[in-house]
């Protein structure tokens, strides 16, 4: 089945995921609220979001994963580089229906913290009303490791170039989720980036 | 799945006729705020602090958010009980009735184990009270709060709200207006509390409210370890426990503050708890919830000191009717804290489990590092449990970790116990020991052993 890559640009989306399938909403240094309802068995829906600001930027983001179906799954990726004074609001929830019985769903939110003047306020939300279900949400926020920086400069890497390695990697980790979700991410790539 | 009623007789469910020297009438006003404070012939400051909470509590609104308290009725509620003419120290001078609660619940068995202080409460005021002449001679001051306010004014002025201001909730203001009983603590620089210090709090008059006090300072060095444990009895009444504890941890000491809260299931308990940890300080609450209609319940620690550390476990369990909205907060104002929250929660027949947690942690509180993790087990289809963490994160030299997990219990697992000889409710038995485990080792040995007794208990009522 072919994957369907969903691109959210505007503010406020409602999705409705009312047929069997693979689905991948990407967005990226967006503020709103994307609420995806799933009414049908058999989704498969994959959230990715990027974060990546700077200077004095402000972004609000608000997500749902509602399952009001049985069978059906749901994973939330959201992966945020935070420079300067720029600061980064997460709320994300997942509520499973009664009748909502074996899903799956999941919620990650990483956070890495680039500059002194960063904020994160992160808030991943659970509202589980089946009992038959997989549900587990995660969240981090930190500075850049300093075992691989360290680790990268004994190998002969200046400190930014170090830095600039980690933060590629972490970078990686949401475009190794699209490619393996066969999403063509060249095109997504490009325009985020911003540096 | 076809479930069961609770069919056995609920273990704490009795009551004895109460036989109360004092009952204020129903309701509050500024007069009753006034009667209180002239009948424990209190000192002018206290009367005045009660008035601004009242006055504050009147016009402060419902919290908007957490479970739903709508049905609280605060005119239906009698404010202050003096359930005897004096105090008691002795077992043997205690009235007979009392007694005979107690010896149901089980404190003189537990006195004769390991207790170094019992502290009971009976309705409003502390009844029953002995401290081991050990602790007074290492000037450990264990008394309840009314004492308190009268041989040691001075501390308790100097401490009393300055962590938990009136103005800090609405609940918070109707305990600071109405407050009666609750424990007092105070332990001197470098003294080591090696028993654990002990209270009962008991509610026994129908639709009553309970409204302790407590205040615990552990001055630099210290440590003790304090242990609140609740049951009461069924009333078809609703009743309303709104308590506040603040706890004062200086340089170097460390507090430990155990409740196992079992109160009968319509008893609003809408507590407040919350404790200041200075330089290399340790505060840990456990916090087992298994009792009340609606709990709500965020045990907070300010870690302002550099090193302090704060840990929160708890361990909710929401029956049919029962909405358990607990937590924990955990503020980072100083550099090297650390903090950890563990929370365990079961939800069966239709009952409900809530995690709401806050950590902040502050832009000077650098290389700090906070580990929070809530593991949510549901019994049936019918129940329900939620996470509402919130984090808020303000420098770039911490790491925060959240994790949460929702599951059920494994069909194979069961299976496997199953197939071993266990009996279905045996099976169910020992998973949910299992699951809550990790904070039940922390309790002492007989708390745990009643908690573990308690969850079979209501196991069996589940299963059909």
């Amino acid at each position: 089945m072919n994957t369907q890559l969903i691109e959210i640009k505007s503010e406020n989306s409602k999705l409705l995921f009312d047929k069997p399938g693979t689905y991948v909403v990407f967005f990226s240094n967006i503020s709103g609220k994307i609420s995806c309802k799933i009414t049908s068995e058999k989704v498969e829906l994959y959230m990715i979001g990027l974060y990546d600001i700077k200077n004095t930027d402000k972004y609000t983001i608000q997500t749902e994963q509602i399952h009001e179906s049985p069978h059906s799954f749901s994973d939330l990726y959201i992966l945020s580089l935070i420079k300067d004074i720029s600061s980064f609001t997460f709320s994300g929830l997942i509520r499973i229906e009664k009748n909502a019985q074996h899903t799956h769903a999941y919620q990650k939110n990483q956070n890495v913290l680039l500059s002194k003047g960063g904020f994160v306020d992160s808030r991943p939300i659970l509202e589980i009303l089946a009992d038959d279900v997989f549900c587990t949400h995660g969240s981090t926020t930190g500075p850049l490791s300093k075992d691989q920086l360290y680790y990268l400069q004994t190998k002969g890497l200046t400190k930014l170039a170090a830095e600039k390695a980690s933060i590629d990697g972490l970078k990686s980790l949401v475009y190794n989720r699209l490619e393996k979700l066969k999403v063509k991410s060249r095109k997504l790539k490009a325009k985020k980036t911003h540096d | 799945m076809k479930t069961k009623k609770l069919t056995f007789d609920y273990k704490y469910g009795f009551s004895v006729k109460s036989k109360n020297v004092f009952t204020a009438e129903k309701g509050l006003s500024e007069e009753k705020v006034r009667m209180i404070s002239q009948m424990k012939g209190e000192p002018k400051w206290m009367l005045e602090k009660r008035l601004q909470a009242y006055n504050f509590f009147l016009k402060e609104k419902m919290p908007e958010w957490g479970a739903d308290l709508s049905s609280i009725n605060f005119d239906a509620i009698t404010y202050f009980i003096r359930s005897t003419n004096s105090q008691v120290n002795s077992w043997d001078d205690l009235p007979a009735e009392i007694k005979d609660t107690y010896d149901r619940i089980g404190v003189p068995e537990a006195e004769k184990k390991f207790l170094s202080g019992v502290s009971a409460q009976y309705e409003s005021e502390v009844v029953y009270e002995k401290v081991q002449e050990v602790l007074v001679k290492q000037g450990v001051i264990f008394c309840d709060m009314d004492t308190a306010l009268k041989k040691y004014p001075k501390i308790v002025r100097e401490y009393f709200g300055t962590l938990i201001p009136y103005s800090d909730n609405k609940f918070a203001a109707l305990n600071t207006s109405v407050w009666s009983g609750g424990s007092f603590v105070y332990i001197p620089k470098g003294v080591k509390v090696m028993l654990p210090l002990q209270a009962y709090f008991r509610m026994n008059a129908q639709a009553f409210g309970q409204f302790e006090r407590t205040l615990i300072i552990a001055e630099e060095g210290s440590s003790v370890h304090y242990i609140e444990g609740c049951t009461a009895p069924i009333y078809a009444r609703d009743s309303l426990h709104s308590a506040v504890v603040e706890i004062f941890v200086k340089t170097g000491a460390k507090v430990r503050y155990t409740t196992v809260q079992n109160w009968s299931k319509n008893v609003y308990n809408l507590v407040t708890k919350r404790a200041r940890a200075d330089k290399n300080a340790t505060m840990e609450w456990i916090d087992c919830n298994l009792g009340s209609q609606i709990t709500m319940k965020y045990p907070a620690v300010y870690l302002m000191g550099e090193g302090a550390r704060g840990e929160v476990l708890s361990i909710a369990f929401a029956g049919e009717g029962q909405h358990q909205d607990a937590g924990a907060k955990m503020i980072h104002f100083a550099p090297n804290t650390t903090s950890r929250i563990v929370s365990k929660s079961i939800s069966k027949e239709g009952g409900r489990t809530s995690y709401r947690g806050l950590v902040q942690v502050m832009p000077g509180a650098l290389n700090s590092s906070v580990f929070v993790s809530c593991d949510a087990l549901l019994l049936d289809e019918v129940s329900r449990s939620d996470t509402y963490p919130t984090m808020r994160i303000k420098n770039n030299e911490s790491t925060i970790q959240h994790e949460a997990t929702v599951e059920k219990i494994g069909e194979e697992k069961l299976f496997y116990l199953m197939t071993r000889g266990l009996s279905k409710i045996d099976a169910e038995t020992a998973f949910v020991n299992g699951f809550i485990e990790p904070v039940v080792k922390e309790i002492p040995l007989e708390y745990s052993v009643e908690l573990n007794r308690l969850i079979r208990l209501e196991m069996e009522g589940s299963i059909g």
